[in-house]
């Protein structure tokens, strides 16, 4: 890993809210071509931490930098030049066609009284084919369904042709074909856009989906306000671990799909009862 | 090509409106004569002085103003809708004609001078607007449902500052003024209302206008506007600035002029679509076309004129009806 691949540097990042610790001593480096899952319990801190990224929360303690810029001195413009959003739901007002969605992720490189040009409306299109949803490209946004949506919000990340994309949870409600259509573009934006992914996320197989696809994957499991352990997601996402943080028994299977291919999978078995320290039957 | 047949028919009909409003009212004047007082400017046409003052000197002017308070109006209306991300709300969302009706009614019990009350109607308008954006700015941002909030709260202190100036206003004299104030007209247009109010109007618009496609960024909500690189702030204050210039400006010399607002962007939504790169100079000429449409009914319907706050909501309920079944409330 050279330094001209390093995207983003987080150092001792902390972060406060009306002086409730969120998180604390988190330290990590993100590079072209790879995905960050953040994984840990609800309530953890993951959300708070992908708006720290964002640039939308200022952190308490520690750094960001994006590309050697501190995240802290960039205008919204600029970091919105170097990192794009996907939301966990997005909530729709008005029926805007499918194509003005994908167009606004262009507003970064539109003057503060302008309109996207030609050459905008070239990339939200090519944007929309990319995830395959070209053929709705004059339909109201509001007709579609939550996984198509979803595509369309990665679509809109992909016109601001960041080196980097955040995603909260993207597959959060959609259903099994949908999940894997997210993942299968997440893949292709990897391999071939050579995009870098930051992605929270309450599924551990999504990590060994990345990389039983190859693609270098990092996890970091996040628990009691910190990164409790990090690293590639076959010694991050274990038995033990699976115990230590959310208190469930799981087993770890590797089935094989061909002949020298095979995909691993942490399946939860049973919550473990709480551990009697509080002395009440 | 049906999109320039659109844009076309767009431009034209506030023009056509403005023109057939200047030979339409009580005192009779024919196309002809319309005509040629306009030609009596450049050759050597020699018209009554009668007919002249009518056409240039009382018709343009209430016209002209009608077109512009109805489109500050529509375009304010629209602007507020796609900021605050919710379709039911008007230009009057943050207090502004509220406050401008107090700054009115307070205006005619204290100097009853025609260009103070302008001034006070502007001026409180404007306060109003102030006084809600404080009251939601909290750390350094102004959330979207607090300015609501602000906007709700501001809007009924005014509303009972205007009820607190009717009790005390003479009723003889004050009371009916405010009242018909209210109520909202063009009747005493005259060129320099036209200056007044329509600088800022002017302003408004044009701001707008300029912003409009940032307002579809805005509309979807403060979080993904600011990863989507907007500066969110900024942008929303600038918006609310000239949402408010103009619809002060209109208020000012018009009056509280309801439905406008709210039912325009509508019509325009139902139209062209919710993309505000077109939706919000398409509420300009709709605005514009309806007010100067109402006006000239508000002038000929009865023997003496009916205010147009009355009209507006009269004449356009049904027909936006009308329009709702018409298109079954096609994408909402």
């Amino acid at each position: 890993m050279s330094d001209m691949d390093k995207l983003m540097t987080i150092k001792e990042a902390a972060f406060d809210y009306q002086n409730k610790q969120v998180f604390h001593d988190i330290n990590f480096e993100l590079h072209a071509g790879e995905v960050f899952c953040l994984f840990g319990p609800n309530g953890c801190g993951k959300s708070t931490l992908l708006e720290c990224l964002l640039g939308l929360l200022k952190l308490k303690n520690g750094s960001i930098l994006l590309q050697g810029k501190d995240i802290s001195l960039l205008k919204p413009k600029d970091i919105a030049q170097q990192v794009a959003y996907v939301p966990q739901v997005h909530k729709k007002t008005f029926p805007y066609k499918v194509i003005d969605i994908v167009l606004m992720g262009r507003a970064a490189n539109t003057s503060f009284f302008g309109t996207p040009d030609p050459t905008d409306l070239e990339i939200a299109e090519q944007s929309l084919a990319i995830v395959g949803m070209d053929k709705y490209r004059d339909t109201p946004y509001t007709m579609l369904s939550g996984g198509e949506t979803q595509l369309i919000m990665l679509a809109r990340a992909l016109a601001q042709q960041t080196p980097i994309i955040v995603m909260d949870e993207p597959t959060a409600h959609l259903d099994f074909k949908h999940e894997l259509v997210i993942l299968e573009n997440v893949v292709k934006l990897v391999k071939e856009q050579g995009v870098a992914i930051i992605m929270a996320t309450h599924f551990p197989n999504h990590a060994f989906y990345f990389e039983n696809k190859g693609i270098r994957t990092l996890v970091a499991l996040m628990n009691n306000n910190s990164f409790a352990d990090f690293g590639a997601p076959s010694s991050i996402i274990s038995e033990i671990n699976m115990r230590k943080t959310f208190h469930i028994e799981s087993k770890l299977i590797n089935y094989p799909l061909a002949v020298g291919e095979h995909i691993r999978q942490i399946i939860p078995v049973n919550t473990i009862s709480p551990v009697p320290s509080y002395g009440v039957e | 090509m049906k999109r320039t047949a659109l844009f076309i028919a767009l431009v034209l009909a506030p023009c056509i409106l403005i023109f057939v409003s200047l030979f339409i009212g009580r005192y009779p004047i024919d196309f002809s004569t319309v005509l040629k007082v306009f030609l009596s400017y450049f050759t050597s046409i020699e018209v009554a002085d009668i007919d002249k003052t009518v056409v240039m000197d009382i018709r343009l002017p209430r016209v002209l103003l009608g077109a512009f308070v109805g489109a500050s109006l529509a375009i304010s209306g629209a602007a507020f809708q796609g900021l605050f991300r919710n379709p039911l709300v008007n230009s009057g969302l943050l207090g502004v004609s509220s406050g401008a009706g107090f700054g009115a009614a307070l205006a005619i019990i204290l100097f009853n001078n025609t260009l103070l009350v302008y001034v006070f109607a502007f001026g409180f308008g404007v306060l109003a607007v102030v006084a809600s954006y404080l009251i939601a700015r909290t750390y350094n941002t102004a959330p979207t449902i607090m300015l609501v909030l602000g906007g709700v709260i501001v809007s009924s202190i005014f509303s009972s500052l205007i009820s607190l100036a009717k009790y005390m206003a003479d009723p003889y004299d004050q009371l009916p003024t405010i009242v018909f104030w209210l109520m909202g007209s063009l009747a005493t247009a005259r060129y320099q209302d036209l200056l007044y109010a329509g600088a800022p109007m002017l302003i408004g618009i044009i701001g707008l206008v300029l912003m409009r496609w940032h307002l579809n960024i805005l509309s979807m909500g403060d979080k993904e506007a600011r990863t989507l690189g907007a500066n969110t702030n900024l942008m929303k204050t600038l918006v609310i600035g000239f949402a408010t210039l103009a619809t002060a400006g209109a208020v000012c010399v018009s009056g509280i002029i309801g439905w406008v607002g709210l039912v325009i962007p509508h019509i325009a939504r139902m139209i062209v679509g919710n993309d505000n790169r077109i939706l919000i100079p398409v509420t300009i000429s709709l605005g514009a076309s309806y007010l100067v449409l109402i006006d000239n009914m508000a002038r000929m319907l009865t023997g003496s004129e009916i205010p147009l706050g009355i009209l507006t909501a009269i004449v356009g309920g049904p027909f936006f009806v009308y329009i709702l079944k018409r298109t079954k409330g096609a994408s909402w």
